[in-house]
């Protein structure tokens, strides 16, 4: 017995220093009131992301909304029928809102992860080794920096029929430039100091150094702009719908907007316009303030608090 | 060759081999595309195959690949577009007044911003912790963090669509049939067209102006150099002048690098507000598959990019000591 209890001890010690953690990180974002209202948004937008397909009354796409006397509801105002009213094709717009939440979050969360996670380790790799190494990752940036992000998008998009996660493919492939650049200007200064060259001195291998004593000190602004990057995901994924490149088989906000823009009922419909419009705007706007919180206590230049 | 000039002269190399590498992926990527524009023509039943071969001929698709690819390389950075494929008419003579049309739109809108809410960020960041501060801030991150088509469409429903004070589509009046940029340009119709999108662009980019602006000015506060100048007895607003001319380098070559970028145009906005820009024009060629137009867009916004580039990393060296210009990395 005491074999297992030891190592589930040392898991629980574990998981109260993770929570700790995470407790840590709610006090400090509680004291920033802006941060605090991301943080709420952000929950409720994972939430509809996860189950908002499961809480929509109707099928977004097949079902039509009847009145009692079995008439298809076209463009009708919020009622008993359709709490939030209906789209010029008769759909539920509280369904097509539920439902849409889903794609704009998966295409955020991994677009977001991927742009963070690719940006991370080629800026780490490209202030650490430097020389060379440096030279053709940092040219590969102005390329990708260089060749315009949207039109090559829909490029991309024209050949293959596009579908969520070749989006986030797409959306990370472009969007990593951005996190690269500032981790590697971060690696440059942390690579110089003392107790990196210590390790180095010691004996520890280019590798070892790089990934325990450089990368976790770069770690915070690789979160960081993790979290700009599923803002960014979340736009472009948005961008891209509205577009009509969108994975034509889902509802998303971005394809929402599309329709009643194509449609040219942008002037009478409001309630088709303004809740993926609001929501769009509601989830990137609290994705940044909370990085912005964060940015204020990670860059050390503006902390010149007097 | 002073250090300078040898930073100089490896810029420069590095950009031209950008250059060369991006246009190949243009090439890379629209030849890969299937389906051709000719597959149009040839099912509306218009041609038949050996005028369809004629046709090929002419625009060379009948060469091999590698032939293709010299020829395409040689014409497009002497910038011999040649034809748009669906409008039958010189690629460069459809590009040039959308892109016109783009410039007219944006780059008064940057210079506008980069102003204004460059001073209002310093302004904001000398009083930090005010509520305008706060509220600038947060209006900002609201406008440069929510994609620019929904500011757009709230901006058109409530100014365009409930206030009716400026319509909500285009560049001119359907009536209206100007001759010439000075005709075009220089109208009340015009202007009247221009106010709507010409404020969302504004709003747009003030957000990063406005923090990079704010975030100079913070740094700067607790500095050496300003403690002199408040103890010389200067004040509040003329220390604020000496630290703002001190964070002016990060803004101006953020400026010179967005300033590239406008050659891509706000597709987004210029497609929600229906103006006739570089931007829209090229979503309609890629839904057209018209790749000379393609192409040539992309090529001229992948060249503005690295110009630019080319002109923030010189002013850079050039004005701040501090930088190596030794060194060939200078992100």
């Amino acid at each position: 017995m005491s074999t297992e209890t030891k190592p589930k001890g040392q898991l629980y010690k574990q998981f109260d220093r993770v929570r700790g953690i995470i407790r840590d990180q709610f006090e400090f974002l509680r004291q920033d009131r802006l941060a605090t209202i991301g943080i709420i948004v952000v929950a409720v937008f994972v939430f509809l992301g996860l189950f908002g397909p499961a809480l929509a009354p109707h099928d977004p796409i097949e079902h039509d909304v009847r009145n009692d006397d079995g008439q298809i509801l076209r463009l009708a105002e919020p009622s008993g029928e359709a709490v939030m009213g209906t789209t010029a094709f008769g759909k539920d717009v509280l369904s097509q809102f539920l439902a849409g939440a889903q794609p704009t979050f998966i295409v955020g969360l991994f677009g977001g992860i991927g742009t963070g996670a690719i940006g991370f380790l080629i800026g780490l790799v490209s202030g650490y080794y430097g020389g060379w190494v440096d030279e053709l990752l940092m040219r590969l940036t102005d390329l990708t920096f260089s060749l315009p992000f949207m039109p090559m998008a829909l490029l991309l998009l024209t050949f293959v029929t596009p579908n969520i996660w070749l989006m986030t493919a797409i959306i990370a492939g472009f969007l990593w430039k951005m996190p690269a650049r500032v981790v590697r200007s971060e690696v440059l200064s942390v690579r110089e100091r003392t107790f990196v060259k210590s390790a180095r001195a010691s004996g520890a291998s280019d590798l070892r150094t790089m990934l325990y004593h450089v990368a976790p000190n770069v770690l915070p602004i690789g979160f960081l702009y993790t979290a700009y990057g599923v803002a960014w995901a979340i736009a472009a994924q948005a961008s891209l719908a509205f577009l009509g490149f969108g994975d034509p088989t889902m509802t998303s906000w971005g394809r929402m907007l599309r329709q009643v823009f194509e449609s040219g009922n942008m002037r009478v419909a409001w309630w088709w316009v303004a809740p993926p419009a609001i929501g769009i705007a509601a989830i990137t706007t609290s994705v940044f303030l909370i990085g912005r919180a964060y940015e204020e206590v990670i860059n050390p230049e503006i902390q010149t608090e007097q | 060759m002073s250090q300078f000039q040898r930073f100089l002269a490896k810029r420069l190399a590095i950009s031209i081999g950008l250059t060369l590498i991006a246009v190949s992926v243009i090439f890379v990527v629209l030849r890969l595309l299937p389906g051709s524009p000719f597959e149009a023509l040839v099912t509306s039943g218009n041609l038949n195959q050996q005028q369809i071969n004629e046709i090929r001929a002419l625009y060379g698709l009948d060469q091999p690949m590698w032939r293709q690819y010299i020829d395409y390389m040689v014409s497009i950075l002497t910038f011999q577009f040649g034809y748009s494929i669906l409008r039958s008419q010189p690629v460069w003579d459809v590009l040039e007044p959308r892109l016109v049309n783009t410039l007219i739109l944006l780059v008064p809108a940057l210079v506008t911003t980069a102003i204004l809410s460059s001073a209002l960020g310093m302004y904001a960041g000398w009083n930090r912790g005010s509520l305008l501060e706060k509220s600038s801030i947060i209006t900002t991150t609201f406008l440069r963090s929510t994609p620019v088509f929904i500011t757009a469409i709230f901006f058109i429903i409530v100014f365009a669509y409930n206030l009716e004070l400026v319509p909500a589509f285009g560049m001119r009046s359907v009536t209206a049939s100007p001759e010439g940029y000075v005709d075009t340009f220089l109208s009340i119709d015009f202007l009247h067209h221009y106010l709507l999108p010409f404020t969302v662009a504004v709003l747009y980019y003030s957000g990063d102006f406005l923090l990079l602006a704010r975030n100079g000015i913070v740094e700067k506060r607790g500095s050496e150099f300003l403690k002199l100048h408040k103890a010389k007895g200067l004040t509040e607003m003329q220390q604020l002048a000496r630290a703002g001319r001190n964070s002016m380098l990060p803004i101006l070559t953020y400026f010179a690098l967005r300033l590239g970028m406008i050659f891509q145009g706000l597709i987004l906005l210029e497609v929600v507000f229906g103006w006739p820009g570089i931007g829209r024009e090229l979503v309609l060629a890629i839904q057209q598959q018209d790749y000379p137009l393609v192409q040539a867009a992309v090529f001229i916004m992948a060249l503005a990019v690295i110009i630019a580039n080319l002109a923030a990393d010189v002013l850079y060296a050039y004005f701040d000591p501090t930088v190596s210009t030794g060194g060939g990395s200078s992100a």
